[in-house]
Formats: C-alpha cells, structure tokens, sequence
C-alpha cells in the first residue's frame, strides 16, 4: 500500500458519508464552509430527491452508481474515471452505472476552480481522489462486515467484485452491507493499493460508453427533447460586433408554423431568433427574414489582423516569457544567425455536433440541458441572460458530440435562454453548420519570428522566439469570473469579469495561450529569449484543442529541425543530444525513431520527426510522407507517448490516433478567413476535414512505467504538423512556414 | 398525408412534404439515432437506408421517399439489445472500441453495413470508397477500418447469428451508390 500517495489531501474535509432514505449508502464530497450555497443546484441523484455533490451512491439492490463531474465527449473520461473508482471499490467497471453531475462546488476541477472539463486534466486530477473514494467506501463495507459477522476488526476480510469475503468464504453482498456502512464515518488512513496490486489500471481496455453509441441510443444535447417544445434558429450578424440596422419580419412571422420572431442579444452577439413548431419550420422561415446589418466601425481582414501582428511585431518588446543566458550577447558574438517567420491561421472547432441547448423556463425556474464543457460557467451563462437568479436554474449535461474546447464558452445557452426566457416555454435551439463555422471562437492566428545564433565554433548558441497572438482568457473571463463566486449577486457579474480579467495572474492562472510551448522550449541551448506580444485583433478566440502548443508546437519542431540541418546533423539526433536533461523525452525518442525504422522510410516516402511536451505528457511522433508534385500524402505516423501511469491503454491509443488526424486536418486544410470582419468558410465544402482516404496508418506505443498519470486528449496534436512538415522538407527542400501546408 | 416505413413499422404523416427525411424520423417518429451534423449532404452522420441504399436524409425530401421503406441505426438490432443480438457491424465497432464522442457513428455504421451487404470481403480501396463520404471528427478512421474488416470476417465465417438477417436485409441490394465524389474535393 502506498499511504504517501494521500498526501496533500485531506479527508476530513473531503469527504462524508451519509445514509440514502430509501438505505444504502451515499459518499458525498464535503467542503468546508460553503455547503449551503446553491443546494438546490447542486447534484440530482435520484428523482424527486436533490443530494450535495454526491460521487459514489451504493444501494441496497447492489446497484453500484457514480456520479460523473466531468463530461464525456469522446475523449475517455468516463472509462477512465469508472475504472479509477471501481480499482479501489473492487468491482467490474462495466457494473458501475455512472450519472451526469450537476453543478456543485465539489465539482469544481482543481487546476481551475471552474466546474470544466479541458485542458487534459480529468484523469490527471482525479487520480487521487476518485480512488481514495472507492477505497473509503471499500474499507466502511468492511467495517459493516465485521459488525455483522461480530469480528474484532477487518484483518480477516477481503473485497472482490462486489463482495466482503471472510477467510472462511462466507460472503455479504454491498448491497446487503450498503446501510449499515452508512453508520460510520469515513476513515481517516485508507491506503490506496499499489500499482503492483492493479487488476484495472493499466489493464482495463472496454470502453464503456460504446454499446450506447454503436446503437444510437446515448442521448446527445440535440437529442434532448421535451413535451410542447418549440424549435429556435438565429440569424447571426456575419460581422463581429455587427448589429441589427433594420429588420423586416413579416413574411417570417406570417410563414407556416412559426410562434415569434424578435431580435436578441446574447453573449456580445446580435441576431434575429425565428421560433417554430418544428425545425425545419423555423428554417424555413428564417429565409424570409428581411435583415440589413450594422457593419461595426472594426471590420478587420486577415490581411490586417497578419499586418498589424507584423507591425507589432516590429515596434513592441513584450512579455519576455524565457529568460535563459544572455540571448543579445549571444546574438552580438554570433558568426551567424538564422531567422525565420512562421504564420498560423485562425481554425474552427468544427464539432459534428453543432451548437443547440434545450432550455424550460416556468413559474418554477429554469431548466438547462447542454452539451456544455463547464456546467457552471453555463448557469452562470443563463442566468446572465434571463431573470432568474443562479439558485433557480438547473444544469444538466449530456453526451456531447465533440467538445475541443468549443463548449469551453456557453453562447449557446445565453442565446436559449434568452429565448425561453421570453417565451416561457420549452425550446431547442440548434445551428446550422454554417452559423458553427463562421460564429465559433476561433484557435488564434499568430505571428512567429524566430533567430537561432550559432558561435564561431558552427555550434548553436541562442535561440529566440517572439509571437504575436491574442489572450484567450479575455474572451472566456466573463463567464468565468462569476462562475468562481456563485454566492455573488447577478448585477456583480460585469465587476467580477473585469476583475477577473485584470486579476489575471493572479486571480486566476496566467493566460498563456499564447507562448505556451514556446517558453518551455526544452533544448539544451545556453541562451534563450521568448517573448510575447499581446496583440489583439478584436477576432473571438477560444479554447481549441492543445490550445497554445498547437501553434507553438508547429513553430518550435520545425525551427528545430531547421537549425539541424543547418548545422548538418540528422534531426532525431541533434535533438536528443538537446535533451540531455530530460531522459522521459530522449528514450520516447529512441523507441519512436526504432518503431518507425527511422532512416529507413515507407517506400516512395520521406521521413519527419517530431516531439513536444504538452499537459506534461510527451509525445514523439515520425510521419512517412509521399510527394507526388505539388500533392503528398501521410501514409504512416507512429507515435510514443509518455503519459506516466496508464489507465486505459486503448484510450490512449485512440486519443493518440484522434489527436493525430485531428491535427492532420489542420495541417491540411485547417485555415478560417476573414473579409470586412466576416468568416469567409460555411460548411464541409470549404472549411474541408480529413477523411478516410487520407487518414494514415497509426502506430502507437505508450511508455511503460508508474509517474502519476498526465494528459491524454490533447498532447497527440502538437507534434503532427511539424512532423509532416520537416518530412516535406526532407522530400524537396521546401520549408514550409504556414499552415495550412502548400507545396510550391 | 405521406406514408412512410422505417425499421419495418408504417407510418401515416401529416408533415410538410418538403421537410427533410432527417428530422420527420428525429422529431415526428422520436429516432434519434440519426444525427444532423451538416444539412448538406456532406458529412453522413444523418445516414439511413432506403430500400437498403444508403442516402443523406439530411437533403432528402419527405416527398421524395413516400410509400418507401427506410432503416435507421435503431432498426439494425431490437431495442436494449445485448451484445449477441447486436449486427457483425455492431459488435465489431465495440470489440475495437471505435467510438470516441460517437455523434458520427450511427451514420458510419450504417454506411458500413450497405457496404459489406453488396461488397462482403470489401478492399482497403472499396473501404476507401464507400465510407469517405463520413466525416469523423475525433478521427476513428483507422478502426472504423478494421472493425469492417473484422466484421467481414465474422460475416463469411457464418458463425454469426445475424448474417443470415444481413443477407436477408440486403438480398435486394446490386450495388452501393459509394459516395458523391464531388463532394469529396480536397483543394
């Protein structure tokens, strides 16, 4: 048993055990202090019966039931956390019935002190504590056990799927022992089991949601339906911070089927709602709308917004963010330097599922379903935007048809609640896959100009790295600021998102969007200079999958390899000889660079190497590229990960080979425009993603040891871009500086 | 008044006959299996079967399939199945855990079943072919890949109870309109 791994957490005020009214026993996280605020909000566990933050319920049927705080949206979270739970609990993870969380403070995650699912951090964060949940209500079973069968103490008892064991083989069910255990208190020294006592962790390969999904019957945000729903679409202003000038809804309102018609406001967007008995009424009706739009005074191009970074990136110092040696000392003694620009452009989420909320607002409250990625952020949402106060309205959550941090913001709820707020009805809202692509928060463009010096011994000795980029946290803050302070009143909302804003660093983590894997650059070189140049183009921008590593990631591996070439050495083993310092990153190297059979490509094909730490997981990968003219092909990635402890290991498998063609996508095709302050891209035709015939062969390998467990849904989409692109180099000499990547 | 058969029940509807077949079985019939992920014909996540072909219901008329018989994801097996009564598909796509967020997969599967209906030992090529008009977006590409395989494979070891049930199903099928390639353009 491993008791150093509690540390840090403190049980007493984590938490408490309870009995359920119909008997069993109910594990709640407790925490000090602020129980009573929002109850009525907090986790639905069973009809008609509201329960704070409960994550375990055992009842006395043997029904084994959790209480999911995080949201499943593809990424693996339910496995993982139902097999954390079911380790210590001793049970079949497929047994373990799971439910969606409302919101509840207990809820929050961690890393942010926000109820949301991002940044990598489900499995990461729970690793502890979820288990020391199902240890302590393991070890009360345990207790109940013994006082039934009049033991002096639990040396004699053991669990196993589902059962107390007495040496002598008599057993008690869970169930049978559920009430009784809910009579003591949680215990104080529950040891979590050691890694060489795992039948789960590290084993468990089923993913648990798929029956749900390979019948059609997980019910999704979309599919959420209730009784006399009405059906809403809106008609957005094409540019940001446009607004409605003159609107004529007549033959709107006078189509079939149609309830209201009226403009709205919501989350700094304006627009036309058009509300129908069905869908495809509403759609229908939403053609007739007669609407001339107020272009705002800033309309910007991507011509501009790559102009101004460029202008920016001429005039200002910014925010140096790595300060290693003496980068201008280097640069003064250099025999030579090399330079570089590197431009990404902004990219939308591009879920399959696009944007709906359903939302019920009555005499009684308000009553949200979502496919959200923060159920607090999103009652904060609704209750910006209609009369009820935060304790009336209620969240709940569904499957969620990809997140990629687009249901970071919840827009979609002010908007529906807005409407059902007016209507005080039930009603659907939904998005055309145009309004998704041309009204998302985008992943920011960025600028990137980079000097490496080498000495007049031809060895590198500097490294500099300036970007050019928005902060993202400045278009999420409004929402989240209030969401952190539930108990403040609604009119405090507007104070807390600037204070949020201007309490970055050190009201909430520092927005490092922008240079996030550009000032962890790990390469042994003694000077290092990165900087960051806040430059706003007045674009919405978001959370999108890797976040900062996915643009830092492209630029640090490329320049790397380039600085390998110029210095004549083979790019897999100028960057190891970099890495002295972090061994983890060398041997993932080593093991990728042998899968791939690295100096000895696919036939036809060029070889790329990549690697880049992300969410504190490192990821290596080797791209077997094909170019035939100006076209090519990924024909095989494999991939190393270093992910500390696995879980599931065929989750991370397929978070490997999600993250790879999801970055594929980008890498390919990936590129949002803009014209007068409008996104020029609408649907699958022109915003393209990636599809079976190009989807590579995937290799993965997962490095095998017991480091406590770190990211898996993010990190395998950094080193995709840079891999394929140092391998097109490889086939033609072209270094290509932009994404999308385009053969001259 | 439009009558319409979907997983082998009748129905009688009183929709506009210009609704898309999509949301008639979504919203009138409550099968929401079928996803909306485009409205265009682009994706495939709305995909069903009409008389075994697999069509985008998404862009198909209510007019235009009256008096027809359509097959949705949910009429593939009976309702809570288990895993022994789930289709040689089905149970591939969960042996090889493909789904990840699984908003497309309903549509995969059903583009995966009229494949191996008309093609039962299909290519890397035929897979290619039949399924790139179904976007995924969390990238389960290459399991989709092998689940078809292993599912052929279960499929002519005969060994699976619902073969025979595919074989019948499809007995009319010639062959599967792949895709519309112009929708495939990828600049």
């Amino acid at each position: 048993m491993d008791k150093s791994l509690n540390s840090g957490l403190s049980r007493r005020s984590f938490l408490k055990a309870s009995a359920l009214s119909s008997g069993g026993l109910l594990l709640s996280v407790a925490l000090p202090g602020c129980a009573a605020i929002g109850m009525k909000n907090q986790g639905m566990v069973s009809a008609g019966e509201w329960q704070s933050n409960a994550w375990l319920r055992i009842d006395t049927d043997n029904r084994i039931t959790f209480i999911l705080d995080r949201v499943e949206m593809g990424q693996g979270t339910y496995t993982g956390l139902v097999t954390l739970l079911a380790e210590e609990l001793e049970v079949d993870p497929a047994l373990v019935q799971v439910e969606f969380a409302g919101v509840g403070s207990a809820y929050d995650n961690p890393l942010y002190k926000l109820q949301i699912t991002g940044g990598s951090t489900s499995v990461a964060s729970s690793f502890k504590r979820i288990r020391l949940a199902g240890a302590s209500a393991r070890e009360m079973l345990k207790q109940a056990a013994a006082q039934v069968w009049a033991l002096e103490n639990t040396s004699t008892l053991h669990c196993d799927n589902g059962q107390v064991i007495h040496s002598s083989g008599k057993t008690l069910s869970y169930g049978e022992l559920a009430s009784i255990a809910a009579t003591f208190s949680v215990p104080e020294d529950t040891a979590l089991k050691s890694p060489d006592e795992y039948r789960y962790i590290g084993k468990y390969n089923k993913r648990l949601d798929a029956l749900q999904k390979v019948t059609g019957q997980a019910v999704y945000g979309i599919d959420v339906e209730l009784p006399g729903m009405l059906y809403a679409v809106i008609s957005r202003a094409p540019a940001f911070g446009g607004t409605v000038k003159t609107l004529d809804s007549s033959a709107a309102k006078a189509a079939s089927g149609v309830v209201d018609v009226f403009p709205l406001e919501a989350a700094g967007r304006s627009g036309v709602a058009v509300v129908g008995r069905s869908y495809w009424q509403a759609r229908k009706a939403q053609q007739l709308l007669q609407i001339e739009w107020q272009t705002p005074e800033v309309a910007p191009s991507s011509d501009a917004i790559f102009a101004q970074y460029t202008r920016d990136l001429d005039n200002e110092d910014g925010e140096q963010v790595r300060d290693d040696g003496d980068f201008d000392a280097a640069a003064e003694q250099a025999a030579s330097t090399l330079t570089a620009e590197y431009q990404l452009p902004y990219l939308a989420h591009a879920t399959l599922e696009p944007q709906n909320c359903v939302v019920k607002a009555d005499a009684d409250g308000m009553e949200v379903w979502a496919p959200t990625q923060s159920a607090s952020m999103a009652r904060v949402a609704a209750g910006k935007h209609s009369r009820y106060s935060l304790d009336d309205i209620v969240i709940h959550t569904t499957w969620i048809g990809g997140g990629f941090g687009r249901r970071i913001l919840q827009d979609y709820v002010a908007e529906c609640a807005v409407i059902a707020d007016r209507l005080q009805k039930p009603v659907k809202l939904i998005w055309s896959r145009e309004e998704d692509t041309a009204h998302d928060w985008y992943r920011p463009a960025s600028l990137h100009r980079l000097q490496a010096t080498i000495n007049a011994d031809g060895k590198a000795s500097g490294w500099q790295h300036r970007i050019a980029h928005p902060k993202v946290f400045e278009w999420f803050v409004g929402d989240a600021a209030p969401a952190q302070y539930p108990f403040m009143p609604k009119f405090m909302f507007p104070m807390l998102a600037s204070a949020g804003k201007l309490g970055e660093g050190i009201l909430a983590p520092k927005d490092s969007s922008g240079y996030e894997g550009a000032n962890d650059v790990p390469y042994a070189l003694d000077n290092i200079d990165v900087r960051f140049i806040h430059s706003e183009p007045g674009v919405p921008v978001g959370y999108w999958r890797s976040v900062g590593f996915s643009h830092n990631g492209f630029v640090t591996e490329s320049f790397i390899d380039e600085l390998a070439h110029q210095q004549k050495q083979d790019p897999l083993n100028f960057r190891l000889e970099l890495l002295a310092q972090h061994p983890r990153a060398q041997s993932l190297l080593r093991r990728v660079a042998q899968l791939a059979d690295w100096g000895r490509p696919l036939p036809g094909c060029h070889q790329g190497v990549a690697i880049h730490k992300s969410f504190n997981t490192w990821v290596a990968q080797i791209a077997d590229v094909q170019v035939e003219g100006k076209n090519f092909s990924v024909k095989r990635v494999v991939c190393a990960v270093d992910c500390g402890q696995a879980v599931n290991p065929d989750m991370i498998r397929a978070q490997m080979e999600g993250g790879i063609n999801f970055a594929l996508t980008a890498a390919l095709y990936g590129n949002i425009t803009l014209k007068d302050g409008a996104v020029q891209q609408s649907n699958f035709h022109d915003y393209n993603m990636l599809r079976m015939p190009e989807a590579p062969q995937i290799v993965v390998d997962i490095a095998d040891n017991q480091y406590d467990p770190t990211g898996v849904g993010e990190p395998g989409v950094p080193p995709l871009a840079p891999a394929v692109a140092n391998a097109l180099f490889a086939a033609t000499g072209q270094r290509l500086r932009r994404l999308p990547l385009q053969l001259a | 008044m439009i009558r319409l058969t979907v997983n082998d029940v009748e129905h009688t509807l009183d929709v506009e006959g210009d609704t898309p077949l999509l949301w008639v079985v979504r919203d009138v019939l409550g099968l929401k299996g079928s996803k909306f992920g485009c409205g265009a014909g682009l994706c495939g996540a709305c995909t069903m079967h009409l008389n075994g072909q697999p069509i985008r219901t998404c862009i198909m008329p209510l007019s235009a399939v009256a008096g027809q018989n359509i097959t949705t994801i949910e009429g593939l097996s009976p309702a809570n199945a288990s895993v022994q009564q789930l289709t040689p598909v089905q149970q591939a796509w969960l042996e090889l855990n493909v789904p990840q967020c699984g908003y497309c997969q309903s549509g995969q599967i059903m583009a995966a079943t009229a494949l191996l209906a008309s093609n039962p030992n299909p290519s890397d090529a035929d897979i290619d072919n039949a399924m790139s008009g179904n976007i995924c977006r969390c990238g389960t590409y290459p399991r989709i890949r092998s689940a078809i395989h292993k599912a052929a494979g279960m499929m002519s070891a005969g060994s699976h109870p619902q073969a025979a049930r595919n074989g019948e199903l499809f007995s009319e099928v010639t062959l599967p309109q792949a895709t519309n390639s112009e929708e495939l353009s990828h600049g």
